[in-house]
């Protein structure tokens, strides 16, 4: 051991003289001071506000979780459990009683009440706040405050994804102080928010980081950490360097690429599942060529998904035969479907069939430069061709540009996909339905909608999902979008850094309070 | 001696330089100036013909049109784009750059910039302190030695160094001199106003990442015109006076050699820039550069067109720093 290590000391020793100043970044490793946990986003640079009601980027979430607490949470089990709730009562007619858990304590020491709850969610649904998560409270009627530790939310009809959207995760909807954020107004309340969570936001500097500290006063007790730093580095691979060299514990996400590679590395756990999320080619069915079932159709069957796990995601992922991911296990459909597998002389049938001449129509595919996301369109686009002699086209642009075409109708085809959704309307009733805001590709079917809605009303778990598989199934024979694949989530962590229960959603901070040096 | 050599006789003396000198500075400002302004113009829009939308990238994919209409209203985007641009102009003149769009919404970016500045400053000056030095050495050694192994050895190294981009560059060393030797660390930034040994330290790796390829165009530079200074009549005539090589090299060649080597490290700084740009991202440096990818990602126009201007005004003023050095190194160039 110390063979080995001596030529290296010397030579740190040698060039660290002139820097002795600095030994504290380098030569340790970030934990060396176990009190502090260095936790990077990566992948992102950008955190533009940590007021839950304004938060829509997923870095921006990863700091919320930790900040503050739902009503609800998903356990371990992605079930969804009380939180900030002692106990939850359905009601007739719609809506839920929600009995607060007591003590519990805001960062500035105040108790949260349900009058802390009400002006929350009335602050969401307000327009003047144009809360981009105003959706998820859409049917809500009214919030009413029983007494001190209990509120009823009520709706419009029966609304079954409301317990969902009411947990601590891409929700928009955690319980923020009443008081603190009277006294200190949206904009500063956006960059120091006061919650219940086990982190204080104690500095947060813009497009580099934030600094979080513990809430000694959590309901669920004290975190094991003082100090999160959580910088935020914009390049995967940075954060993968960073941790190997220790200026870094955790990631909170990796690159595909490089999996294999750090899962023989005996210094970093990897820590992988399919994750919540879709990626699909979204196709504009109100031009040519893909207004023409048969010709989507032959598309779909002309290439092979398993195939494209392995070259765009290094495997890191599960093909896809629907929108709808397999950690949603319920309403995850199995069956195999027509239309959703490679089958080149199927497809070449299906083209036949088509108004158009599979050599005269240019489609561009739209793309971005970032991750694995222009590799995509590229293996998409050479299978498709190869299979039925097409002339597609990659079209790289960037993935602000990409999604603003996509989203006004300015394309013909492009990849696409969505992250973190955890209900299953999130997929059926946005993507597929003639109203879905996600819907970009303009595909409509009444039977759809309809039994959207009433996946949408259905309180019963176990009934709701039948409605949702209908509905898929029907859609994915039209082809209303070609599904692709589901990738894989992943955080890396220092090999002795414990505690972290990963959620298929990638959640992130709201699991540091348990987390500690093995 | 100088009478002897006539390199500097004729030559009017420093102070008499400085009239024409200060009114030549004067006219560079000017048409610095000048040239900002229609650099403002055009980057404005410029960025504002790519499609894209910044609201986008602040309230995300899930964004209702209710939101994106309230955060256009809010920031002035729903107005024609000239009025857009006389208030971004109006702003600019009282010291007003407007607020960020998306990259750290309603924040003042005039702040934003101030406090992302000094670390890009601060890595751009190492990088350039490290180009020149490591320029001097190997193009002094290339052209003293020319022909000889140690030629061979500097010219080698410099033209790996400028076949290397700097993002690459980056990587071989964090896995070189951080991930393999433990010298440096791999990710970080530390201000110099934290700890000045601290801040040398991290950005070692980063300086010299965008250091190496400008060194080497400096070098190569450097060797060239050395050489053909070395063959100039009065070298000759300073060595059959008996000059000691060291006094030649140091007051006729290399002070000689310096207007021309100046004027391309001037030519260079722009790829500091360049280079800060990408080296920032790699390392995590929260800097000018970074602030510039991220707002030009994120569609914060006026983020990005602070940046430019910045940008814009370095590059401006170091060219202006560069002409005035080089005049004032040189007697027979005059000011116009």
């Amino acid at each position: 051991m110390t063979n080995q290590i001596s030529r290296r000391r010397v030579l740190q020793g040698i060039t660290a003289l002139p820097f002795a100043g600095s030994l504290s970044l380098s030569a340790r490793a970030a934990l060396a001071q176990s009190t502090t946990m260095t936790a990077a986003i990566t992948g992102y640079s950008v955190i533009n506000s940590l007021d839950p009601a304004k938060a829509s980027l997923i870095p921006e979430f990863y700091v919320i979780w930790g900040v503050f607490n739902g009503l609800m949470k998903f356990d371990d089990e992605m079930n969804v459990v009380p939180d900030l709730a002692e106990t939850v009562t359905a009601l007739d007619g719609g809506g839920y009683e929600f009995k607060l858990k007591s003590g519990v304590k805001f960062h500035d020491g105040s108790e949260l009440t349900a009058e802390d709850v009400k002006f929350t969610f009335d602050r969401v649904m307000d327009k003047e706040t144009a809360s981009p998560n105003a959706g998820k409270l859409g049917k809500v009627s009214k919030v009413e405050v029983v007494d001190p530790l209990t509120v009823r939310i009520l709706t419009e009809g029966s609304y079954a994804p409301l317990l969902t959207f009411l947990t601590n995760a891409r929700t928009g909807t955690q319980i923020i102080s009443k008081a603190a954020f009277e006294a200190m107004g949206a904009e500063a309340f956006s960059r120091a928010p006061v919650g219940t969570g086990a982190w204080k936001v104690s500095d947060w500097r813009a497009g580099e980081g934030l600094t979080l500290s513990a809430h000694p006063d959590y309901f669920e007790g004290k975190p094991g950490f003082e100090t999160v730093e959580v910088p935020l580095i914009a390049e995967e691979a940075s954060g993968v360097t960073a941790l190997q060299g220790g200026q870094i514990d955790m990631t909170s996400t990796a690159p595909a690429a490089d999996v294999s590679m750090l899962m023989q590395d005996s210094k970093i756990q990897v820590l992988r599942q399919p994750g919540l999320n879709t990626r699909f080619i979204s196709i504009n069915l109100k031009k040519a060529p893909f207004d023409d079932i048969h010709f989507r159709r032959a598309v779909s069957m002309a290439f092979q998904r398993e195939a494209m796990v392995q070259a765009v995601i290094f495997g890191e992922g599960v093909p896809a035969q629907g929108v709808i991911p397999p950690q949603l296990p319920a309403y995850y459909s199995t069956e195999p479907r027509a239309y959703m597998k490679f089958d080149p002389a199927a497809a070449k049938a299906e083209m036949a069939k088509s108004k158009y001449k599979p050599e005269e129509v240019e489609v561009g595919v739209i793309t971005w430069s970032g991750g694995w996301w222009k590799r995509f369109a590229e293996i998409f686009v050479a299978q498709v061709n190869q299979t039925l002699g097409t002339k597609f086209k990659v079209e790289v642009t960037d993935a602000n540009t990409a999604y603003a075409r996509q989203k006004s109708g300015d394309f013909e085809a492009g990849v696409w996909g969505w992250l973190g959704m955890v209900d299953p309307d999130e997929y059926v009733g946005d993507l597929l339905t003639s109203t879905g805001w996600r819907n970009f590709q303009g595909y409509s079917n009444p039977e759809v909608d309809q039994l959207a809605a009433q996946g949408l009303a259905e309180t019963d778990p176990a009934k709701r999902p039948e409605y949702y598989k209908k509905a898929e199934a029907i859609a994915m024979d039209e082809v209303a979008l070609i599904p692709c694949f589901c990738s894989n989530i992943h955080n890396l962590l220092r090999a002795d850094l414990e505690g972290f229960v990963q959620k298929p959603y990638s959640n992130f901070a709201d699991q540091f309070r348990s987390m500690k040096l093995s | 001696m100088s009478e002897l050599l006539g390199t500097q006789a004729k030559a009017p003396g420093l102070s008499e330089r400085w009239g024409p000198v200060a009114l030549y500075l004067l006219k560079r400002l000017l048409s610095g100036a000048l040239v900002l302004l229609a650099g403002t113009a055009a980057v404005f829009f410029t960025i504002q013909a790519a499609p894209g939308d910044p609201a986008l990238s602040a309230l995300g994919e899930q964004a209702t049109p209710e939101a994106i209409a309230a955060f256009r209203a809010e920031y002035g985007l729903d107005a024609p784009l000239m009025v857009q641009y006389v208030r971004w102009l109006l702003g600019f003149f009282q010291g007003d750059l407007g607020q960020s769009l998306a990259v750290a919404r309603g924040m003042p970016v005039g702040a934003l910039v101030l406090q992302k500045l000094p670390a890009t400053v601060f890595v751009g000056f190492f990088a350039l302190f490290l180009a020149v030095v490591l320029s001097l050495v190997l193009g002094t050694l290339a052209a003293l030695n020319r022909g000889k192994a140690t030629d061979t050895i500097a010219t080698s190294i410099a033209v790996f160094g400028v076949s290397m981009p700097d993002f690459w560059m980056s990587y071989v060393l964090i896995f070189g001199l951080s991930l393999g030797l433990g010298l440096f660390p791999a990710f970080g930034y530390v201000a110099p106003s934290t700890s000045l040994t601290g801040a040398l330290h991290a950005t070692f790796l980063p300086a010299l990442a965008i250091a190496a390829p400008m060194a080497a165009v400096f070098a190569r530079t450097l060797r060239a015109v050395l050489i053909e200074t070395l063959s100039k009549p009065y070298v000759t005539a300073a060595k059959s006076f008996g000059l000691r090589r060291p006094f030649i090299l140091v007051h006729f060649v290399l002070r000689n050699a310096m207007v021309p080597y100046l004027t391309v490290v001037g030519l260079q700084i722009r790829y500091i820039l360049g280079g800060v740009v990408v080296v920032e991202r790699i390392f995590g440096i929260p800097g000018i550069g970074s602030l510039m990818v991220d707002g030009a990602f994120a569609r914060d126009y006026n983020v990005l067109q602070a940046c430019t201007v910045v940008f814009l005004a370095i590059v401006l003023l170091v060219n202006v720093a560069v002409d005035m050095i080089c005049a004032l190194l040189d007697p027979k160039q005059t000011v116009k």
